[in-house]
């Protein structure tokens, strides 16, 4: 195996609970084909690195200034990160002492993430164990086969958090070594998929199938915005697609929320939160009880 | 009715409505209050009393007490008696002599209960009356009266309740029960939890504060064989049980602020091997559980036993109960308790009764006299290593620092030492018995521990089988923290000189905020599974132990070494300078074996893991370790798992006790304002439960901090 494979990554978390059985370390992995509207994690959107800069926890030592080649950071009444000058080489994200600065997208060997994975194995049994997320993880299909594999390798279980709409050959590859997909269904409704995520979900779709054709197990997470996807026509979709795979273990509904919005800020963009797509108790008790996922 | 949950799931309903209300009106503070009315009994009048021995006094009082102490029975109660005497809540024996309680009370022990149920009470009057014979005319009769006096005493009191129950025909039943014990050996169930809970009350009427033990194993027998013989259903027993938990509340009272009002060491340890090493569980641990789950009661802080094998239902349960919150569940690791018990030279059967003294410092139940020493790790090394960081010499490396701060760690434990030594003074050689050269009356407690009654010396003179006094290292994080900040950003990064440092935390990192922010975010602390500083935290823990076991053997106590901080941190915040790792003075910092709130970054499975580098089977009285969840993070059936496998993992890397607490600190800020609604809500302070409205201001505030990070 290569292990000079390299992964670019977000975060590594440890005993994560909600990505899947168990205990959990969760491998957060950089670029995603989508560009949902809402999208929870942006800063994992774009495979590049990039620069955190969370205004807040600056304290004006104006370290950064100092080590930075391409004078990104301008010090006038406040700390302006003059982004169109950055590089995001992270040199000032080393010195920075309050954490202000953070370079989101480091890489790290295979190696280096089993480390850090293994760590936990006392925590893990039976059902707990790695869980690749982003981002799409599969974008990075060589670097994310290759975890996945030095996972099984260790005895450590695996599950994929994706987004399906990835190039066959890498779902393929990743299939034998992945031990529960996390499968996003955004939205069964086409029309509407494209115009919020930037895709179709045809390839989406017809990728689930495939890992059940394969006996993938899978569990479908559904997000839900309110006015977007807040139909029943989408909730019965989303049983009738759940019903005809065969290794469906169930799924569930991820209400939307906008924290998510805040953190775009963190990297230059807008905050794309918006209060009117969360969806009331009432919309969440009703999709809860409207779509009804196999049980496994 | 809502028995607070920090979940969203409802609690269970088992139990039936009267024994429902009869909790939710003790936990709203009926009976507290009502035991606030009578404070205690007067010993003014009595003619002659101050020439009187002290034990002559104590004597007195005791016949006052029960005599005098109102008889309360309790509506729908199916068992009964009552510690009915306020004063009692302030941990002293509730008489009175010119205004004040005429002595401090006995508490961290846990006592022989089984002797109790098993034999009677009768059992151990016909020894203390052999004793007694066999004593008088010599300085111990005093106390060997003393103890026929008590147990005169103890009687009285039975009948003062057997004739109030007699002349209420609808507590026929608790009259039936409490006819024969605790003077018998109970023959069922009912009986037996009667017979613990009378005897339980009894010595808490005389102001002590004595902690439960293995209840299930002390009570599995007998429900075993009703259960056999259709006397009992599980669901009748359940409410029999449930009553025992409900008047445990009857100190409820809103009123003791400062580290609440759940607090009287009533502990509880489930599961876990017997001498013979069979496993334990049985119904009467799952009835534990069901009652704990449906009412939510935290103050019998409970700890489950757990091993390597123990049964996944189990476990699954424990979890399940955690998960509404509270701190209600602790789990012991049992194989390293038990490898560190024998380490301290307990025999393996002797060992294997362990429970706790009311806290969770492990000892062996009715056999030992119990003392802690604690003492703040982080002070030492600031005042006596680095000297106030004024003029401190320059250490040549890391190693010279850290052999300097043994050395003062040395002291300060033979200090303890010397200091306890003088107070316990050798009495017989031939026998060598050993006893307190202080000699506070304590007759109550002493007819509940072994050896008392037979050596003529009581719990406090050296009358148990084993008498401990164990050293506490609190600060442990703060301390390997600032040891290791120093070592890199001194010695190793060379980013800051020895002397500057030093000026710099004088000042109070006044001026420095960069270095402050540096040191806080970029160095990686105890909590986070971070090898080259918990390392640190090992060998201090290891070096530790071996102090305290150089001087074992050296006086008639044992010396074995323990980690805790209560919650004291709160106190030494205020002579606590700031920290080579980035806290001001006056922060408030670590709590027992926990890491600094704030530096705990990687989570649950990290602190754990940092935790458990340490040689727990060295630490004979343990080290706590707060483990803090949020209700989301233990949702569902993955949550579930993910606790269960937090217990596993915990068992698996040789921890000694965990109490992980379900909280969320929003709601905790929403209690402080609207206590009103929040009066059932319990939080785990820091090796005890309290409800959560009733900590004073810097108490919440402080349960707050560790809850946000």
């Amino acid at each position: 195996m290569n292990t000079d494979l390299k992964l670019k990554v977000t975060e590594i978390q440890r005993f994560c609970m909600h990505d899947g059985p168990g205990v959990r370390t969760t491998v957060f992995m950089k670029g995603c084909p989508l560009s949902c509207a809402w999208c929870h994690n942006p800063e994992t959107q774009r495979m590049s690195s990039e620069l955190l800069y969370y205004d807040k926890k600056c304290i004006g030592c104006r370290l950064c200034e100092r080590v930075c080649g391409s004078k990104a950071h301008i010090f006038s009444d406040n700390h302006i990160l003059d982004r169109e000058r950055c590089s995001a080489c992270g040199r000032c994200a080393g010195e920075c002492p309050s954490g202000a600065l953070e370079l989101c997208g480091m890489e790290y060997t295979v190696d280096e993430l089993l480390s850090v994975i293994t760590r936990d194995r006392e925590f893990y049994r039976e059902q707990g164990g790695v869980t690749l997320s982003g981002g799409e993880p599969l974008m990075q299909g060589e670097g994310a086969v290759g975890l996945l594999r030095a996972c099984k390798e260790e005895g450590i279980s695996t599950a994929v958090e994706t987004c399906g709409y990835v190039d066959r050959d890498t779902l393929l590859a990743a299939l034998p070594y992945t031990d529960l997909f996390l499968f996003d269904i955004k939205d069964t409704n086409d029309e509407r998929h494209r115009r919020y995520t930037g895709v179709s979900n045809g390839r989406i779709i017809e990728n689930l199938r495939e890992i059940d054709r394969h006996r993938g197990r899978t569990r479908l997470r559904c997000i839900l915005v309110n006015g977007v996807n807040t139909d029943e026509e989408h909730y019965r979709s989303v049983s009738a697609l759940s019903e005809s795979l065969s290794f469906c273990e169930g799924g569930e509904v991820i209400p939307y929320h906008a924290y998510g919005g805040g953190k775009a800020t963190f990297i230059g963009r807008s905050d794309n939160g918006r209060r009117e797509w969360i969806p009331t108790e009432e919309q969440i008790t009703l999709a809860r009880e409207k779509i009804r996922f196999k049980r496994g | 009715m809502e028995f607070y949950a920090q979940n969203q799931n409802k609690r269970p309903i088992r139990l039936s409505e009267p024994t429902r209300k009869f909790a939710y009106d003790s936990l709203e503070r009926r009976y507290g209050l009502d035991t606030l009315k009578t404070m205690a009994v007067e010993l003014d009048h009595i003619e002659g009393f101050d020439e009187l021995s002290r034990i002559e006094q104590y004597d007195l009082a005791i016949k006052k007490i029960v005599r005098e102490a109102p008889i309360r029975i309790c509506e729908d109660e199916r068992i009964s008696g009552a510690a009915t005497l306020g004063m009692a809540i302030d941990h002293v024996i509730p008489a009175t002599y010119g205004g004040k309680a005429i002595s401090s009370s006995v508490s961290h022990l846990t006592v022989d209960f089984e002797t109790v149920l098993k034999k009677g009470v009768n059992f151990i009057r016909e020894n203390a009356q052999k004793a007694y014979e066999k004593y008088c005319g010599t300085e111990k009769e005093a106390f060997s009266r003393s103890c026929l006096c008590c147990l005169d005493a103890f009687e009285l009191w039975h009948s003062r309740y057997l004739d109030a129950l007699k002349e209420m025909p609808e507590y026929k039943e608790n009259y039936e029960n409490l006819k024969r014990v605790p003077f018998e050996a109970a023959t069922g169930f009912h009986e037996a939890v009667q017979s613990l809970w009378f005897t339980f009350a009894f010595i808490r009427l005389c102001g002590n504060w004595p902690g439960i033990g293995r209840i299930d194993h002390l009570l599995g027998d007998y429900l075993k064989k009703d259960l056999a013989n259709g006397v009992l259903t599980l669901d009748e027993a359940r409410e029999i049980l449930a009553h025992f938990f409900i008047k445990g509340c009857e100190w409820v009272n809103g009123q003791y602020i400062g580290s609440g009002d759940a607090q009287h060491y009533q502990n509880i340890v489930l599961a876990g091997v017997d001498e013979n090493g069979d496993e334990v569980t049985n119904e009467v641990t799952y009835l534990v559980l069901d009652i704990l789950e449906e009412l939510g009661i935290s103050d019998f802080p409970t700890t489950v036993r757990i091993n390597r094998n123990t049964d996944e239902g189990l476990i699954k349960r424990v979890a399940e109960v955690m998960r509404y919150g509270g701190g209600i569940l602790a789990v012991y690791n049992e194989e390293v308790i038990l490898e560190a018990l024998k380490n301290e030279g307990y025999c393996e059967r002797e060992a294997r009764k362990f429970a706790n003294d009311g806290c969770w410092e492990v000892q062996i139940p009715g056999k030992t006299f119990f003392i802690y020493s604690p003492f703040d790790s982080l002070q030492l090394l600031q005042q006596n290593t680095l000297l106030g960081y004024e003029d401190t010499p320059v250490f040549a490396d890391f190693e010279a620092l850290y052999l300097k701060y043994r050395e003062d760690l040395y002291r300060a434990v033979e200090s303890i030492f010397l200091d306890k030594e003088q107070k316990f003074k050798k009495y017989d050689v031939p026998t060598k018995d050993w006893k307190w050269a202080e000699r506070r009356p304590c007759t109550v407690v002493s007819l509940f521990e072994e050896g008392c009654i037979e050596k003529g010396l009581s719990y406090l003179e050296g009358g148990p089988i084993y008498n401990v006094n164990s050293p506490h290292i609190g600060g442990l994080a703060d301390t390997v923290n600032s040891l290791y900040a120093i070592k890199k950003l001194v010695f190793d990064d060379k980013k800051v000189g020895f002397s500057d440092l030093m000026r710099i935390l004088k000042n109070n990192w006044e001026g420095e905020e960069a270095l402050r922010q540096y040191l806080l975010n970029k160095y990686v602390y105890y909590g986070n599974d971070n090898d080259e500083v918990d390392e640190i935290a090992a060998r201090l823990l290891s070096d530790f132990a071996d102090i305290c076991v150089s001087f074992n053997g050296r006086c008639g106590y044992r010396f074995p070494a323990g980690v805790s901080t209560f919650g004291r941190q709160l106190g030494w915040s205020r002579k606590r300078l700031a920290t080579p790792y980035g806290k001001r003075a006056g922060d408030v910092l670590a709590a027992n074996c926990s890491p600094t709130p704030g530096t705990d970054k990687e989570g649950a499975t990290a602190i754990i893991r940092s935790y458990c580098k340490a040689d727990h089977r060295k630490l004979a009285t343990g080290a706590a370790l707060d483990i803090r969840l949020l209700p989301s993070s233990v949702e569902g059936e993955d949550g579930l798992l993910a606790l269960m496998s937090l217990m596993r993992g915990f068992v698996e890397l040789g921890g000694f006790f965990m109490q992980p607490d379900v909280v969320d600190a929003s709601i905790l800020r929403e209690a402080q304002e609207h206590p009103e609604d929040y009066g059932t809500l319990s939080v785990r302070v820091s090796g005890w439960n309290a409800r959560f409205v009733t900590l004073d201001r810097e108490w919440q505030d402080m349960v707050i901090e560790q809850n946000e990070h």
